[in-house]
């Protein structure tokens, strides 16, 4: 990796510390919250309270007169009228008495005092506690006949409670909130340490988390090195638990499984090419170096001559063999293709075969029915010309070559037999392998490399198509090539 | 001196036969496994080179089935090459391993090399009083002079001076003599050995009446 940062395990990481932080944050601003409006409860009440002592000091201290008449009997007496609204007809009329004590009470000026004022807002008198400097702000509503009745902070850090009468009497009682303000204070603070420490604590237990579950990935990225490296032959441990991690090393197995078998291929086929090859060269140096070593007669130089020629023009096979192979293995798709007509193709590699087959009184059964595919003609007349000198060789003298071909339900079909010995059940599968001969023996008679049914059967899969074989009774064997037919 | 080739490459095998019997060697061939291993078993072979790769029975398999009871030197000859191969080869009971392509010349050097092991001689030259045969070049001297042999004498003398001491009967030196292929007639053993008595000397073959010939 180029950078740290482009570290899965960093990026995890970092992802992982901003999502906490913002959880984190979140969390310490709502309890901070929760806190506060906790503490604005209390001050809310402490104000009712101190209120309720002003009020209940006032309407002592301003008892209004017994009643002028008495109740008829039976009825209960008139209640005095304790009522903010006479408070206030008492204050537009001057005749408002403040206790002493109470004032006393409202002059405290250390943090958490309380204060009031109590004022008409038509005619401007008013009474305030001592304490209280400066004015506060009056609330600019308009009487409409309902009691306005509300909480507020001042913008000094004070609670109020502000009562306005219909009459336009307004009554603010307050308490300063400083030693709350300071609590909270503390309190955020602590909570945000408390929020860092949480946060360090999930910083460090996602590291070894993630530490956790990027080492299973360390080490099959480690043992999928050493693999492609050198020992193909190893494999990656199977997890214990069957995660995402398992599939991941399952897959690369596979995949080097196929690798592995790929390489073996290669290899077998380097073996067999050069080991095929080790033969004619033999026969061309022994012959030459024999010729070479006294005078011969000229019979014996054609002699030797003739022997170099076979010998060559087998290599020459087996190379042209190879190059045709190669080139089939390399193109994966078909170029140059067009319309084919399978009988036409047969027919004319019979006609071609004719001059062997008479020589070994082989005789040519062909059944054509026209068999339109899409391919190229070359490949596909070198498919057929493999199946058929195949089907010469491999029987002896007066059997016969059956040609089939025509179309069927799947698409065309061509097939050519012959009546030799077949092929066993166990070597079907492997008769297409490049130089596997059923007996394992060097026979290189009629100049066959060994190539020609690999050859062929990818000539058919590169065609879309497959070639199968099987066996007819009583003996012989049956190569079929099924192509899709042509649209 | 006589060899058997056991190689199913039909061109393969003249082309060896034909580089052997230049030599003056007399060649056996075979073209399989089974057909190899009843030749060998008929004996009268001095070598037998051997291919590996053989349809019905390869290589291996002949070695084995013609150890113990063979001990006639083979040189096993193959396009297989790698080391675990050769070892198997040699501890199969080959005494020799060529991989292909060889160059005849050390097919032939070889194929002495191996006679002579056989016939307990480490070196190439036999000493014989004033004649001297030297089977690398595969000639005879006499006082230090080459004297001319044809093959047949050549062969000959080489086998009775590689058996010296010991008395040679008739019928193995038609065996070891004459391949399968030539017309044998019975004097034609006795023309040779005294074609080689005239030329080198009377006392060179000494004659053992109803047993055979031997060089002392």
């Amino acid at each position: 990796m180029k950078s740290p940062f482009h570290s899965l395990r960093w990026k995890l990481q970092a992802w992982h510390a901003l999502v906490l932080l913002l959880v984190i944050t979140g969390f310490c601003l709502a309890v901070h919250g929760l806190a506060w409006t906790h503490q604005l409860k209390r001050l809310d009440r402490a104000v009712v309270l101190r209120e309720r002592e002003l009020f209940g000091a006032l309407l002592e201290a301003n008892r209004p007169p017994a009643p002028p008449v008495q109740p008829p009997e039976g009825e209960a007496p008139a209640k005095p009228r304790h009522s903010p609204q006479y408070l206030h007809t008492l204050l537009e009329e001057g005749r408002l008495q403040v206790p002493a004590a109470l004032l006393q009470s409202f002059s405290g000026t250390e943090p958490g005092y309380s204060y009031f004022i109590l004022c008409s807002i038509s005619s401007g008198r008013e009474v305030r506690s001592p304490n209280l400097l400066g004015g506060p702000a009056l609330p600019k509503v308009v009487p409409n006949g309902t009691v306005q009745d509300e909480f507020r902070t001042t913008d000094s850090g004070a609670r109020e409670h502000v009562l306005m009468s219909p009459s336009g009497a307004v009554l603010i009682v307050g308490r300063d909130a400083t030693p709350e303000r300071d609590e909270m204070r503390v309190f955020a603070w602590s909570l945000a340490a408390a929020g860092l420490a949480t946060w360090l604590a999930g910083l460090l237990g996602g590291w070894w988390i993630a530490g956790r579950a990027i080492r299973p990935i360390s080490q099959i990225s480690a043992t999928a090195s050493r693999i492609s490296e050198g020992n193909l032959r190893e494999r990656i441990p199977p997890a214990e638990v069957d995660n995402e991690l398992a599939a991941l090393g399952r897959v690369l197995n596979s995949t080097f499984e196929r690798l592995g078998a790929s390489l073996e291929m290669q290899r077998q086929f380097t073996a067999d090419a050069s080991h095929e090859l080790r033969t004619p060269v033999t026969i061309l140096l022994n012959e030459t170096q024999r010729m070479l070593k006294r005078e011969r007669t000229p019979e014996e130089y054609q002699e030797s001559l003739r022997l170099c020629e076979e010998a060559t023009r087998r290599m020459r096979r087996l190379v042209e063999d190879l190059l045709v192979l190669a080139r089939q293995e390399a193109a994966t798709t078909l170029t140059g293709a067009a319309t084919c007509d399978l009988a036409e193709l047969a027919r004319a590699s019979v006609s071609q075969h004719r001059p062997l087959a008479e020589a070994r009184r082989i005789t040519f059964e062909e059944a054509l029915a026209p068999a339109l595919c899409r391919g190229e003609a070359g490949d596909l007349a070198i498919l057929l010309n493999n199946l058929v000198s195949n089907a010469i060789h491999h029987q002896q003298d007066g059997g016969w070559v059956k040609v089939t071909c025509g179309t069927d339900e799947a698409g065309v079909f061509l097939s050519v037999e012959d009546r030799g010995p077949g092929i066993p059940e166990s070597e079907q599968a492997r008769v297409f392998e490049r130089f596997y001969r059923l007996d394992k023996a060097r026979n290189q008679t009629g100049g066959h490399s060994g190539l020609g049914l690999a050859i062929a059967r990818n000539i058919a899969q590169r065609h879309g198509g497959r070639l199968v074989v099987s066996n007819v009774e009583p003996t012989g064997a049956r190569f079929t090539l099924h192509l899709p037919v042509a649209r | 001196m006589r060899l058997l080739v056991i190689e199913d490459d039909p061109i393969l095998q003249r082309s060896l036969s034909a580089t052997l019997r230049d030599e003056g060697y007399a060649v056996d061939t075979a073209g399989d496994g089974a057909e190899g291993l009843r030749k060998a078993r008929e004996g009268g072979h001095d070598v037998i080179l051997l291919d590996v790769m053989m349809p019905v029975m390869d290589g291996w398999a002949v070695l084995a089935a013609l150890r113990p009871s063979c001990v006639t030197p083979v040189l096993m000859l193959t396009a297989r090459d790698a080391v675990g191969d050769r070892v198997t080869g040699l501890d199969l009971g080959a005494d020799d391993y060529l991989v292909k392509p060889f160059d005849s010349e050390e097919l032939l050097a070889r194929v002495r090399a191996l006679i002579r092991r056989a016939a307990g001689k480490a070196s190439p030259r036999v000493e014989l009083g004033e004649v001297s045969l030297d089977t690398a070049a595969r000639r005879v001297l006499l006082r230090g002079e080459e004297v001319p042999l044809t093959a047949r004498e050549y062969s000959l003398f080489e086998y009775l001076a590689l058996h010296r001491g010991t008395v040679v009967s008739r019928t193995e030196l038609y065996d070891h003599l004459f391949g399968e292929d030539d017309d044998t007639m019975s004097n034609l053993l006795d023309v040779h050995v005294s074609n080689l008595r005239r030329k080198l000397g009377h006392e060179s073959i000494r004659t053992r009446r109803g047993h055979g010939y031997c060089i002392e």
